[in-house]
Formats: structure tokens, sequence, C-alpha cells
């Protein structure tokens, strides 16, 4: 083969990363570089003492506090909505249907997976307007519709590891309990799960990185710019990757813009550690799965 | 019912303590003791008092809950008139249509008007309105056509339910064209940030929100400031007005009456728009 | 004992019917909300007319354009720089840079997307502003750079783990006969890799068309159709988000239901797209 081809490759490979690293570095330079000095207690709490806003004493103006519980109470609830589901899908799907039964479902799940987040926020959206119109007037875009449309958006995510996890325990693993004496479902809850816990574990925080960072769902289903700590499940919220778009487009002056980069910094450490943690563990499971077996 | 009975018993005290006059009392004091929530949302122009008077409201009773979003003011009438929020700002006056579908109670508050900006950077302050009709539109497509650079003019306009944008395009352009290319933010705040990143931008703004990091641009001769609003002399005026489904009753009526008090109508004057009263 | 049985498996499928019943249900939220469009035989021409809501056009042309041209451009620019960057992190690379690359690629797909929306308008825009001397910096190239970097991450993963997953017997081969890594790449690991390659293209693909925080924040937003890479456009995608604040009894917000079934309908068919390729590959390789 040609030489010049071989050192054309060489280069372009290494260009291709020096693009790709540089952007990386630049954005997250960026933004430590301008907004690390802006995280500090009083980004978070505004004029009010931290542990008068803890206790939920007094209320928290101009800070991150409400933002962050709205963010917490979100990821909480479509979470607590969308594991029960998920696992049991993925347990039916890897132990209990049929060839062509998984297939369909294979499919049904790889287009709701693929469905833009924003689609999905209309459906939570129109689910909201439906509810109001022919349930209750009390039913609006609030807390407990995100979460619902959130826990719809993470679904594929949580059943697609749970299937896979306990389709590629190895056979010996499975044969056992059942050559014991124990129940198909005996064997599910008491062998087969705890085996597959961590890479359950690892689909479950996917979804909660996912949850955290979500912003299309949430503008659509009730996320507001003001509302104060979460009150009720059908309020208005705050949440935090909504008030850095908030601010990205709107802000007064350069200190708003400093709660902005902060907001982001404290946003992406959320995230990396939340994805990072998902991966060790999947590595773990690689390592299981490939050397224990 | 509860908060009616409740409402009955403080004005019999107020009565019996000495026949104070409600407005002369300490406005905020109306809030105390009471529980719930209202829900704002509409227009963009109306926030910043919007979140003074709720800041003030939860400080002094943060059992209160008071939420307040943007979305322009054909939200606020639409979610209004379905009950969806408790309050409806909007920037342009209601239809007759809508009055009558939505049985809209309207409360005008206060009295802004809508301004031409540019960057501060840019040298061109004064435009005719024939100018600024033939700019928005796209035919004068370079700053150097009207005395300023030679660098091509980027337009930035609001999303259709703005009530600013409805104003600006009867009364500022005689309802003539916008360019179809022009960029589009989707609140007065957007429109000053983007405004102020962009030194060939031009756009349209709430008069009570020019500050110094956007420069006013007089049309005809008249800068749009609040005076010249105020005098009649700046003719693209409008007001910042509250809805409500039916009467106002109960934490609903409490905020809308705060906002005529000389505390409200203060808020009003130092977020730079016109008292009414 | 055999009771237990029954209902567990019972509860089980019924919270797959349940889960399989999202997706359908999805779809069929936007036609009954935008049937009225439909009824009224406007659905196709709302595909090819001009958003003109003053006059009473609701046609989505104009997003439709721009979704296209920003997904596809952005997809274009992203795939020579993720197999650039695959090839190193699985060939061609020294041990500790594929390690570095590969873990700094991993810690990259985390990033929020509206972090990378945030930073662009600071950083990107100026720049492409006073690069082209024209246009307001927030157009379709803007937008198609970051989500070129959006989409690299998860595209170079996919790439690299398509690499890796060529038989060792091929690879040992080529050691036999003297070929250089360069060659192995070319010869090799990319025609064996090629459906991977594709379906991690097409993964890209469906997730550019259905971004929404980098379209709203970089692309401007303009109601016509673009007619360069620095002309300011709205995408499917921004479009709901903008127009969701409208009069919900009117064709406008009727229009963002159409847009709703357009997305779906474009990512359902490259989900598509991807299991006939992956069958394809799984039949070969047998």
């Amino acid at each position: 083969m040609n030489r010049l081809i071989e050192k054309a490759t060489m280069m372009f490979c290494w260009m291709s990363i020096g693009l790709l690293l540089g952007a990386g570095i630049l954005i997250l330079g960026y933004l430590l570089v301008k907004g690390l000095g802006a995280v500090n207690l009083k980004l978070i709490f505004g004029g009010t003492i931290p542990l008068d806003a803890l206790l939920f004493k007094k209320p928290v103006f101009d800070g991150l506090f409400p933002a962050i519980l709205g963010t917490l109470a979100l990821v909480v609830l479509s979470v607590s909505l969308a594991v029960p589901i998920g696992i049991s899908t993925g347990i039916y799907l890897a132990e209990y249907a049929g060839p062509y039964t998984k297939k369909i479902f294979n499919l049904f799940f790889d287009i709701l997976a693929g469905i833009p987040s924003i689609v999905i926020g209309l459906f939570g959206f129109s689910l909201a307007l439906f509810l109001h119109k022919h349930y209750s007037k009390n039913v609006q875009p609030c807390l407990l519709i995100s979460g619902l449309a959130l826990a719809f958006l993470v679904l594929p995510y949580i059943i697609r590891t749970t299937q896979v996890t306990l389709e590629s325990l190895p056979s010996f693993v499975r044969v056992t309990g059942l050559a014991l004496g124990a129940t198909k479902l005996q064997n599910i809850l008491f062998v087969l799960l705890p085996k597959s816990f961590s890479g359950i574990i690892s689909g479950v925080i996917l979804a909660i990185g996912r949850c955290a960072e979500d912003t299309a769902v949430i503008m659509l289903t009730g996320v507001v710019a003001m509302a104060g700590i979460p009150k009720s499940l059908l309020a208005k919220y705050e949440a935090l990757p909504f008030y850095i778009y908030y601010i990205s487009s709107q802000y007064k002056d350069t200190q708003e813009l400093m709660t902005g980069y902060g907001a982001s910094i404290i946003l992406l450490l959320l995230c990396l550690l939340l994805f990072s943690i998902a991966f060790v563990l999947k590595r773990q499971l690689t390592y299981l799965a490939l050397y224990r077996a | 019912m509860k908060m009616r009975v409740f409402l009955a018993m403080v004005f019999g005290v107020f009565l019996t303590v000495g026949g104070y006059d409600i407005v002369s009392a300490e406005p905020l004091d109306m809030f105390k003791g009471e529980k719930g929530a209202v829900r704002i949302a509409g227009g963009t122009a109306h926030i910043p008092v919007m979140k003074e008077v709720a800041k003030r409201i939860m400080t002094v009773n943060p059992a209160i809950q008071i939420s307040i979003a943007g979305g322009g003011s054909g939200v606020g009438i639409k979610q209004v008139g379905e009950g969806l929020i408790d309050i409806g700002n909007t920037g342009r006056e209601p239809t007759e249509a809508e009055i009558k579908n939505f049985s809209l109670k309207v409360f005008k508050w206060a009295i802004d008007g809508v301004g031409v900006v540019v960057n501060p950077g840019n040298p061109v302050r004064s435009l005719t309105k024939s100018q600024v009709k033939d700019i928005f539109a796209g035919i004068i497509d370079n700053w150097k056509q009207v005395g300023g650079i030679d660098k091509p003019i980027n337009i930035y306009t609001r999303e259709d339910a703005s009530g600013t944008r409805e104003v600006f395009w009867e009364k500022g352009l005689d309802k003539g064209e916008i360019a179809k290319k022009a960029n589009v933010v989707v609140s007065n705040g957007a429109m000053k940030s983007a405004i102020s990143q962009d030194p060939y931008a031009i756009g349209y703004v709430s008069v009570g929100h020019i500050d110094h990091t956007v420069a006013p641009v007089a049309m005809d001769g008249v800068v749009p400031t609040i005076q010249t609003v105020k005098e009649g002399q700046f003719k693209v005026s409008r007001g910042l007005y509250s809805c409500t489904k039916g009467e106002p009753t109960g934490l609903t009526k409490k905020f809308i009456d705060y906002l005529f008090t000389p505390e409200g109508q203060k808020i009003v004057q130092s977020n730079g728009f016109i008292t009414v009263k | 004992m055999r009771f237990q049985e029954a209902i567990a498996e019972k509860g089980f499928s019924l919270c797959a019917l349940l889960s399989g019943a999202v997706t359908v249900t999805v779809f069929a939220f936007m036609v009954i909300l935008g049937f009225p469009l439909i009824r009224e035989g406007q659905a196709f021409t709302l595909l090819i007319k001009p958003w003109i809501p003053g006059s009473g056009f609701y046609g989505i042309y104009p997003m439709i354009v721009a979704t296209l041209a920003i997904a596809s451009l952005g997809v274009a620019i992203a795939f020579p720089i993720s197999l650039g960057c695959a090839s190193m992190v699985s060939v061609l690379g020294p041990r500790p840079v594929s390690l570095i690359v590969r873990r700094v690629v991993e810690l990259m797909t985390g990033i929020p997307t509206v972090i990378y929306g945030f930073v662009g308008i600071f950083l990107l825009v100026p720049v492409v502003r006073n690069l082209f001397g024209q246009g307001s910096g927030m157009c379709i190239l803007t937008a198609s750079l970051m989500l070129a970097i959006l989409v690299s991450p998860t595209m170079i993963l996919f790439f690299s783990d398509s690499f890796n997953r060529v038989p060792q017997s091929y690879l040992a081969a080529i050691d036999a006969l003297g070929g250089s890594k360069v060659q192995k790449l070319y010869h090799v690991i990319i025609p064996c890799a090629r459906n991977g390659m594709l379906i991690g293209l097409m993964l890209a693909l469906g997730r550019a068309i259905g971004d929404t925080l980098i379209a709203l924040m970089l692309a401007g937003n303009a109601t016509g159709v673009p007619g360069s890479l620095l002309d300011s456009a709205r995408t499917l995608t921004a479009h709901i988000a903008i127009v969701i604040a409208a009069d919900y009894e009117s064709l406008e917000f009727k229009s963002i239901f159409l847009c709703g079934m357009v997305l779906y309908l474009f990512t359902t068919f490259v989900t598509i797209g991807i299991r006939f390729v992956g069958v394809r590959e799984g039949g070969k390789k047998a």
C-alpha cells in the first residue's frame, strides 16, 4: 500500500482526535473557567440562610435551591414509575416471551427509544389536556405529568438493559436453580435477578441521568421559570436544565449569567457522575460475563 | 367557601378595629394567614413585576405558592380561559371575541410602549417610520443604507403568540410584513440578550425593559422612553393587562388588588413602566 | 404455588403490554389531535406549504427542510471525525492514547444537551458571525457544528465496538501476511464492520433529527425556508417548542401535532431501517 495513503490516514486520525478532544476540552474548560467562581452557597440559596432553606422554613429567591429540588423530585418520581414496569417488562421478554412476541415487542421498544424527546413531551402535554377536559379540572401540566412523560422516555433504557442482562447470563446459572427444584418464579427472583443486579442498576442509573438532564420533555409538561419548591404533585415546578436554558436566552445582567454558568457546572457534574458510575458498573458486568463464564 | 368566610372575618376585624380604610393599611397584610396557590402565565414584559410582587407575598407568607411562567400574551389568554391558570398576562388588549369566549375580566395596571432597539455599539440611533418598515420587511438590508457601517442587518422578531409583536406590527409597522428570514426569540428578555450580543442586530422590545444593554432608536424623531410614551409623543404604546376568567376571587383577587395599591404601583414604576394611578 | 406462577407471568406480561401500548398511544394521540387538519384534507398540502399564520398558512415545509438540513449536515460532519477517532481508538492508536481517548469520549456522552446549547450561544455563535461577516451567527451551520459534537461520542463508541467485533481469525490472517495496521483497517476491518457502521450512522441521524435544544438555541428559529447554510432556520422540534404557547383551538396549534407525526414517522423509519440492516448482517455472519 502507498506510503502516502498510510501517512495521510494516520494524520487524518490524529486530526480527528485533536478536533474532538479540542472541542470537548473547550466546552468543559470554558464552563469551568467562567463559572467556577460563581459556584458557592449564595448561588444555591440566594439571600436566605442555608439552614432555613433546607428546613423549608423560608422560601429561597434568586437561588438554585428550588430548581435543584425540582430536578430531584422529577428524577425520583419518574424513576419510581419506570423501574417497576421496565424491569417487569424486561423479565417478561427475557424469560417468558416466545420468539415471535419477543421480536414484535423489541421492535416496539426500539421505536419508543427512537422517538424524539419533544414528541414525548407533546404526548405528555396532550395527556394533560385530555385529562383536564374529561377527568378533572385540577389536572394541568405539572410535576406528575412531567414525571409520567419522563418515565415513558426512559422506559426503553430500563427494559433493554434488564432484558440484555438476563439473556446474557450463562446457562449454567439458569439451569442450576431449576435442577434443584425451584419454580420458574423462584428462580427468577432468587437467582437470576440478584446475578443481574449490577447490569440492571447501570440501566437505572442511565435513566436517572437522562431524567436529570432532559429539557424538551419538561418544557412542555409543566416546568416554569419561577415556582418555589415543589409543594404538590399537581403543581408547577422549577428544574435545573430549564433554568440554564431560560438564563441563556434572557439574562438581565452579568450576575444572572454567572448563575447560569454555575448551574451548568452543577448539572454537568451531576450527569457526569451518574454516567461514570453507570459505565463502571457496565464494565464490571462485561468482565464477569467474559471471564467468569 | 372557607376562603369567603375568612375574607368576611378579616374585613369584619378591620371594621371593628377602627374602620380602617383597606387601602391605607399595610397592603401585604391581606396575604397573612392565607393559604393556596396562584398560577400566573402569559406576557413576558410583565414578568419582572410579577416576580417582585410574588417575592414580597411569599416572604410575608411562605404558605402561599405563586408560580410564574412566560409564553407570550397568546398563552396568557388561552390558558386563563381554559382554567389552567389563575391570572393571564397580556401585552395587548384582548379582542372582543376573546373576552366573550372566555368571559375575561381585564385589569390594566401599567402603561408601556414598544420601541425599536439596536446594539449599543451601533451608531445608527434615528430612523424614519418608513425606514423601519422597510428594514423589517427586508427591503433595506444593509446598515450603510441608513447611515451605518457596511454590514448586513440582522433582524430579530418575536414569536407569533407575542403581544409585544402584535402591538409593534400594528402600530409600529402599520401591519407591514416582517421578513421571513428574521431570527425569532421568545421573550423580551431574550430579545435584549440577542441584540446586546449581535453588533448588527435590530429588534423591538418593551420600553420598560430598555436598559444600558440595548440602545433605543428614535422613530420619526421620537426616542422611545417612558416619558415620551406617557406624554403621548411616542405612538407605539400599549397597556400591561392581567386577565382572569370571570370576576377574580380569593387569593387571585388579592394579588390583582395589590397591583393597584401604592406599593404595587411603585413596583411597576421601578421596573420602568408607567403607573395607571 | 402454581397460582403464584400464573399470576406472576400474567403480571409481567401486563407490564410488557402497557409498555408496548405507550409506543402506539403516542402516535395515536398525534393523529387524533392533528385530525382536524387531516380531515380538511390539508395534511398533505401542509407538508409543502410555507408558514404564515397571519394569512392562514400553517405549512410546515420550512421546518421539514430545516430539520433535514441540520440533521444531515451534522451527521455528515460527525461521520469522518468519528471514523478517524474510532480507528485510532480500536486499531491504529498506541495503547495509552487509545485508552485516554476512549475514557474522554465515554465521559462526553454524559454531557447534557442544554450545556452544548448554552456554550454554543456564547462561544460558537460569535465565531461564526465574525468568520463569515454576514448573518447573526445563529444559523444552520452553527447548529450543525454543535450537533456534530453532540453525536460524535456515541458514534465513536459504536464504531469502535463494531471494529472490535471483527473476527480474530481475519485479523490474525492479515498479521500473518505482514499487513500494517492501516492496511488492516482499510482491507479487513472497515469492510467487515460496514453494517455496524451503517447502524451507528443511522442511530446518529435519528438522534440528530430528534434533538430540540441545540436547534432551538442555535439555529435562529426563522419561519422562512432556509436558502443557505448561513440562514436562520427552524426545525420541526424547535417549532413544537415555540408554538406550544399558542392558542390551542387554532389550526396553528394543531400543526404541531402534524410536526409530531412527521417526527415520529421519520424516526420510526430510521429504526426500522436499522433493524433491516442488522438482520442482513446477522444473516451474513452465519
